[in-house]
């Protein structure tokens, strides 16, 4: 009954809308903030309506209230909003806004259509903004600026060499097949962060692609083009993106132009990289040192003699890793608009030398965002970005007899012998080890180049609005167009290559095209007693295709490259095509901003499961109450005090492939014939969920200085797909299986302070703690049941067996444990994750004009296995005394906590107050610039298989992390 | 209004939803539902050659773990596993889930499984004439067999599974005597099947001379003849050898190989290592040039190093010649061993003349004089294994030689580190679950 009096009051509003007939009046003012200047383009709004205004370029604005009194909102990006009533006698209202320190007022992306305040937000988003990504110093990739900035985040690098290798883990481990990485998005396209390796494993033998240490391809974006990251780190915020948000979502919104004058920024990087630390070489006093280290290499103390008096006992490590590389990065920015459009371009070179010689990472990117408003509630916009990166990368981590690995064949290498080239250019033989590092620097090559072409685009058309409905329809979409190539050369020459493969050629030419749409209709209604609905219902649609294609040739032409010149070649294709659809349905209901509540529902098919056109359905649910915006709440030095609740589930399918048993190609003599492959495939497969409840509450005190925000949450991941190795008598190594539960647990707490502030000094700091359990629940079916119990066993490839350390899956025991060989059986002899992080924020800005920034970043505990330790050992060249260790996991376990000055700069801001120039900046910066650690190698983040599943922490002789050191020049026109 | 909306909403909705996705095909690859009914005589065939291409996968892994084993040599390369695990330094038992056990393992029963796939592909095709199917089934059981055979060598007393056509309900692992009985008749069925069969497989240059049915049943009774020694029944492997191709006057080099080649796809000899080359070398184990006899042309199995190698505390002069190139073939089984297999089984059946007689014709064609030593039984046993030793060094034999007559042990076997243990056999591995 009363839903047919509000409907039928609207229709007479709308009727009297239309002819003026109700009564109104005008309310005037000013906007300015706490320092008295005018704040341009502030939303002044009639609470529960959509009548509304924004407030002109000197601050003032003029709205026509409908009724005899009402309450305005005024809000800002970046302030607190405020409320205000007015009536025909009060209608003259100057505001002054206050800054929003605790960002209750941003707007988070809840939905793929639908937004909300963050004040009445009741899942823990952590919003990373352009200043905090990119502020304090020049970043290398949008990943490695994450580092230490959010809580609930897990980042390891898995290779040092500029341009990345870097896996984000959010609230713990998710899968076990391969995809823990977030699913990235990119003003509304799914953009891929492949690995895509060059098959240097087949020159270098290592295990896998994953070992090749390549780039992610989320290096690929400019994080200086970034207005800010949301990061969804599990199920209860994520369930809205349904099947491939496992992991969890981030969200990267790029920079938009704003109306009014022209800007023009111009930005001088000038860098360098150095090695963080080196972790020494093997010394030895005299001949007879060399002797007992060698007893059986007789040779040994004769050559360390010959060579000591030679004065040549060399320090390859740092002949290999001590260069200094150069940094340059140049950006330009360009944005403005009018009323109707507004634009931002930008171009960027970033160009990047590595801590070994012939090792870098180029970037040259261009963005064209534009916004038109092709009529008054019709907007389209287009996101174009085209990149191309190249990176020079040279050979690391892991490898078997390939010669290639600089670390790996160091740690054989001995520092007495000459491996420098004669006058002639020709390079010795390294006789400990199977390549020559000095060799494989100058005279190898593995290259990659990336063009790349993103184009994001969003039409919004408000169908229909009334002063209390709006009807919205938004289609958005986009693509991501990637073209990789990989080029690996190694000569014919090469100690490794002489009389085996005789010269190495590898082309990889892969191509990797996604696209997505997805249509939406929002519907916004909002009643006279203050209760507001937000439906949205849409679908979405994604198609990811790839084709990588990868030619090798051996027995080359002395000298020759192309892959003709060669008597054997092998090719390689592979081809992947995925299909999803999903169908959205979700329901917002805000009671004056006191009770916030949303339900939805997404029902997802993947042509990765067994039945492609099953729909799985990922609900959520969850609950805000801001107990401050409640009348009884009475005291003044807490604004804010929400209790929150969500609850959420998504998914995740196996990797495509992951249905077939395949015939593999073999060939002998030319012949060609198959072989049944060793892993089984299951046409049944379903997708693993993840289902999350997280809860915890948000407080703001003491006008908005202090803010707290504590988070706990239980994400629990159900039907875990993992490769399991089955008994190989089989004739199959391994089979995917759906039937593994893990739990995560976890705390994450923020705290926003800002002290001071005064216009000639303020302080804003931050600190984020979290920490994360995990814990396998259940492996299998127990018994009893239909199915079986699975007994716990090694996940095949994420490590070298029980015999050296490695992740085991064992129910009841942490999943991120390294277990080894221990008297009884297989033992947990470390675990690698953190007992807590801590990351520590700091901006001071002194004079208006200076502004000083640091960030620390506090890891305790989590080990990792140091595995190049080991390598070490066996060749004779680790520092210290050795004599006692015993090849055994739990003598290369070490404790990887560190503490670490993740970024630190300082600016100076010159007014120049010309017409042609506005102000000019400069500053200097540091990356990682202290590190304290025990950890006894290059880098306590490690991980030597790359981004994927489990692997983490460790270690086989990466390329070692570096530091960086900027000079800045800024000038703004 | 709000209808109309909704209308609209149910309509898009509708469009959208109407998108559906088809049954999904491996783009990349042939099923292998594919083979398994209606097989044409192309898969069949590829079947064939895959089978045959990777009998040879693992192999290089199956000499050298044994090998290092029996101190034929040592593998001195990047993994410390092969001077540590593989010599039992300090006492190291051999590890369950490592490369040294599950790549021949893997392999072996990969294979065993391509096998299984191509009888069961038999059962359901109409393609090929029944005479057709016999050969092909010949084929399938005597790799089969001998891939078992080798699991078998490496697992000794710990048994095998030998039924493993159905992955989701394995066969249980079986005794060595009974894994030994259930080989020899599944090498024996693949025997009697090739007799009479229409054999056109389409076999590497490998098996040139061992490519239609009666020289390949001779290959299928050389090998069971050498698992019959093995398994100790020497009569039943003089039989054997009687239809093999044995021969005393032929080349003793004759025998079908495993071939290799520089084409796409395919691969190298695994156990050819560069001249010279550092960091990955199969070095001789110093007791192999210590005990050579003078003159014995079998010397030319190792070259000695520019430069003497060392690691992990061990140390060799020499290292391997026995191929001269990464696609040098890799002998099966040879008139060589077969000569050797009927001079044991004579010494075991108590016939030492003709023990002798063999034995001499191995050792005149090494450039060796006549043997002029005891014919008693056990100084003829020390001679054969002496010339077993040297002629199939490197080729996967010694660890089970010295096994079969109770000497794999410090007694017969040098240990050259203070610690180091030899290990009797490999542990069953860690995916088996037992």
């Amino acid at each position: 009954m009363k839903h047919l009096i509000t409907r039928l009051g609207v229709l007479l509003c709308m009727l009297f809308f239309a002819t003026s007939a109700i009564a109104q009046f005008t309310v005037t003012g000013k906007v300015t903030d706490s320092n008295g200047e005018a704040l341009i383009g502030v939303s002044i709004l009639v609470k529960g309506t959509t009548v509304g205004t924004v407030s002109d370029l000197d601050g003032n604005y003029s709205l026509n209230v409908p009724g005899e009194s009402a309450v305005i909102d005024f809000s800002y990006t970046g302030f607190s909003a405020q409320a205000v009533e007015v009536s025909p006698t009060n209608n003259r209202v100057d505001i002054i806004l206050k800054e929003d320190i605790a960002n209750l007022e941003e707007v988070v992306v809840t939905g793929l259509a639908s937004s909300i305040k963050r004040s009445n937000l009741a899942n823990a988003v952590s919003t990373i903004s352009s200043n905090q990504l990119t502020g304090v110093t020049t970043q290398q990739t949008v990943d490695g600026a994450l580092y230490g900035k959010l809580t609930g985040v897990n980042i390891v690098s898995s290779n040092g060499a500029p341009g990345g290798g870097i896996a984000i883990r959010l609230r713990g481990i998710s899968s076990l097949s391969g995809n823990n990485q977030p699913l990235i998005i990119v003003d509304g396209v799914y953009i891929t962060n492949a690995e895509i390796p060059s098959g240097a494993r087949f020159a270098s033998g290592a295990n896998s692609g994953s070992e090749e240490g390549a780039s992610n391809r989320l290096a690929d974006l400019n994080p200086a083009d970034i207005e800010n990251i949301e990061v969804l780190k599990g199920a209860s915020a994520a369930a809205i993106y349904g099947t491939r948000a496992n992991a969890g979502v981030i969200i990267i919104t790029t920079k938009k132009g704003s109306s009014g004058r022209t800007s023009v920024t111009l930005d001088q990087d000038i860098g360098f990289n150095t090695i963080q630390r080196f972790v020494g070489r093997r010394t030895f006093a005299d001949s007879s040192a060399v002797a007992a280290a060698f007893p059986n290499d007789a040779s040994a103390p004769v050559l360390w003699q010959q060579a000591f008096e030679a004065g040549e006992i060399f320090d390859y490590e740092e002949e290999i890793y001590g260069e200094t590389g150069l940094i340059s990065d140049t950006r330009l920015k360009i944005s403005g608009g009018n009323s109707k459009t507004k634009f931002y371009v930008s171009g960027g070179y970033r160009t990047e030398d590595g801590i070994i010689k012939n090792t870098g990472f180029d970037r040259f990117s261009t963005r064209l965002n534009l916004n038109h408003k092709i009529a008054d509630n019709l907007t389209l916009s287009s996101y174009t970005n085209y990149v191309n990166s190249q990176a020079s990368r040279s050979f690391t981590g892991n490898e078997n007899e390939g010669g290639l690995s600089y670390g790996y064949n160091l740690a054989f290498t001995r520092d007495y012998i000459n491996l420098f080239p004669d006058e002639d250019g020709n390079y010795p033989d390294n006789p400990n080890a199977a390549g020559n590092p000095i060799y494989v620097r100058d005279r190898t090559t593995n290259e990659e180049n990336n063009n790349r072409f993103i184009q994001g685009f969003n039409l919004e058309w408000n169908a229909y609005q009334t002063d209390n409905q709006v009807l919205r329809f938004t289609l958005g979409g986009g693509f991501d167009l990637l073209n990789n190539e990989t080029f690996v050369y190694v000569p014919e020459d090469h100690q490794s290559q002489r009389g085996q493969d005789n010269g190495f050629v590898a082309v990889g030419k892969n191509k990797i095209f996604n696209y997505n749409y997805q249509v939406f209709a929002n519907y916004d209604y909002f009643t006279s007693n203050n209760i507001s609905f937000n439906t949205s219902v849409g679908v979405s649609y994604l198609n990811f295709e790839r084709d990588f294609i990868l030619n090798r040739s051996t027995q080359l032409i002395p000298l020759q490259t192309n892959l003709q010149q060669a008597g054997a070649q092998q090719i390689a294709q592979t081809l992947e095509m995925e299909e999803d659809f999903g169908i959205v349905l979700q329901e917002q209901i805000n009671w004056d901003d006191k009770i916030i509540g949303t339900v939805g529902v997404r029902f997802d098919k993947t042509t990765l499961n067994g039945d492609p056109n099953r729909f799985f359905a990922f609900p959520r649910a969850s609950l805000a109450a801001n107990l401050a915006n409640f009348d009884f709440w009475t005291s003044e030095s807490i604004s804010q005090f929400k209790l929150r609740v969500a609850y959420g589930e998504t998914g995740n399918s196996a990797d495509f492939g992951s249905l077939f048993t395949r015939l593999s190609p073999v060939n002998i003599n030319g012949n060609a014939g198959f072989i049944v492959n060793t892993s089984q495939g299951n046409s049944m497969l379903e997708p693993e969920t993840s289902t999350e409840l997280e809860f915890g509450a948000d407080i703001s005190l003491f006008d908005n200085k202090l803010g707290l925000a504590v988070t706990y949450y239980i994400r629990g991941v159900d039907d875990l797909l993992y490769t399991r190795a089955l008994p190989t008598s089989s004739g199959f190594s391994s089979e995917i299986r759906n039937d593994l539960q893990l739990e995560n647990r976890g705390l994450e707490v923020g705290l926003n302070l800002n002290p001071v502030s005064s216009p000639n000094f303020s302080w804003v700091s931050g600190v984020n703690f979290w920490f994360n359990r995990s814990e396998v629940t259940q492996l299998g079916i127990p018994d009893g049941s239909e199915g079986e119990d699975i007994p716990s066993f090694t996940p095949p490839g994420v490590a070298f067996g029980l015999g050296l350390g490695t992740f085991y899956i064992d129910e009841g025991s942490p999943i991120t444990a390294l277990w080894g060989s221990g008297a009884d059986g297989p033992e947990i002899q470390g675990d690698t994750e953190p007992d807590f992080q801590l990351g520590w924020w700091n901006e001071f800005k002194l004079f208006k004009n200076i502004d000083i920034n640091f960030l620390t970043h506090w890891k305790q505990g989590g080990d990792a296995l140091n595995l190049s330790r080991l390598l070490t050992d066996i060749g004779g060249t680790t520092p210290e005394d050795i004599t006692d260790r015993f090849a055994d996991a739990t003598n290369f376990i070490e404790d990887a906590s560190y503490f670490r000055l993740r970024e630190i700069g300082a600016y100076y801001t010159i007014p120049v107050n010309s017409p042609f120039m506005q102000s000019v900046r400069i500053g200097v910066s540091g990356r990682n610039l202290l590190t304290l650690t025990d950890y006894s190698s290059y880098d306590p983040e490690v991980s030597t298989k790359g981004g994927t599943g489990l692997s983490n922490s460790i270690e086989v002789t990466p390329f070692p992390s570096s530091k960086q050191a900027y000079f800045h020049l800024r000038l703004n026109f | 209004m709000k209808k109309i909306n909704l209308l609209y909403l149910f309509g898009f909705l509708m469009f959208f939803a109407s998108c559906e996705f088809e049954e999904q095909i491996d783009p990349n690859a042939p099923s292998i539902n594919s083979v398994l009914t209606d097989a044409t005589l192309t898969e069949l065939n590829l079947l064939v050659t895959g089978t045959e291409a990777n009998m040879r996968n693992g192999f290089g892994n199956y000499v050298t773990s044994s090998g290092s084993v029996a101190r034929e040599f040592y593998l001195f390369d990047a993994d410390p596993r092969n001077t540590e695990d593989l010599l039992g330094k300090d006492g190291m038992m051999l590890d369950n889930n490592t490369f040294y056990l599950t790549a021949p393992y893997n392999t072996r029963y990969r294979v065993v499984k391509n096998c299984n796939i191509l009888l069961e592909a038999l059962e359901n095709t109409e393609n090929v004439t029944e005479a057709e199917k016999d050969a092909y089934r010949g084929f399938a059981n005597t790799v089969k067999g001998y891939m078992l055979f080798q699991v078998l060598n490496l697992m000794g007393e710990n048994g095998i599974r030998v039924d493993v056509a159905d992955p989701e309900n394995l066969g249980p692992f079986v005794s060595q005597s009974e894994a030994f009985n259930e080989i020899v008749s599944t090498m024996e069925t693949g025997f009697s099947q090739v007799q009479n069969s229409d054999f056109k497989l389409p076999l590497s240059v490998g098996f040139a001379g061992f490519d239609d049915a009666e020289s390949f049943g001779q290959f299928n009774q050389a090998l069971t003849a050498k698992i019959l020694t093995f398994a100790g029944d020497y009569q039943g492997a003089l039989d054997r050898l009687s239809k093999s191709f044995l021969d005393l006057s032929a080349d003793i080099m004759n025998g079908p190989q495993h071939v290799f080649s520089t084409a796409s796809g395919d691969i190298f000899n695994p156990l050819f290592k560069s001249p010279q080359q550092n960091g990955d070398q199969i070095v001789v184990h110093n007791s192999m040039l210590e005990d050579a006899l003078p003159g014995d042309q079998r010397l030319n199995k190792f070259r000695e190093r520019d430069n003497p190698t060392s690691q992990d505390g061990l140390n060799g002069t020499h290292e391997t010649a026995l191929y001269a190139s990464s696609t040098s073939p890799i002998s099966i089984i040879r008139n060589e061993e077969l000569i050797l297999l009927y001079a044991e089984c004579n010494i075991q059946t108590d016939n030492p003349g003709e023990a002798v007689n063999a034995i001499n014709v191995i050792r005149s064609a090494h450039g060796l004089p006549d043997y002029d030593g005891s014919t008693d039984k056990d100084a003829l046993i020390d001679e054969l294994l002496f010339q077993r030793r040297y002629s199939l060094w490197g080729e996967g034999n010694r660890m089970f030689d010295l096994r079969r007559y109770g000497r794999l042990n410090d007694q017969f076997v040098p240990i050259d580190r203070a610690g180091d243990i030899i290990h009797m056999q490999f542990p069953i591995p860690l995916t088996e679950g037992q």
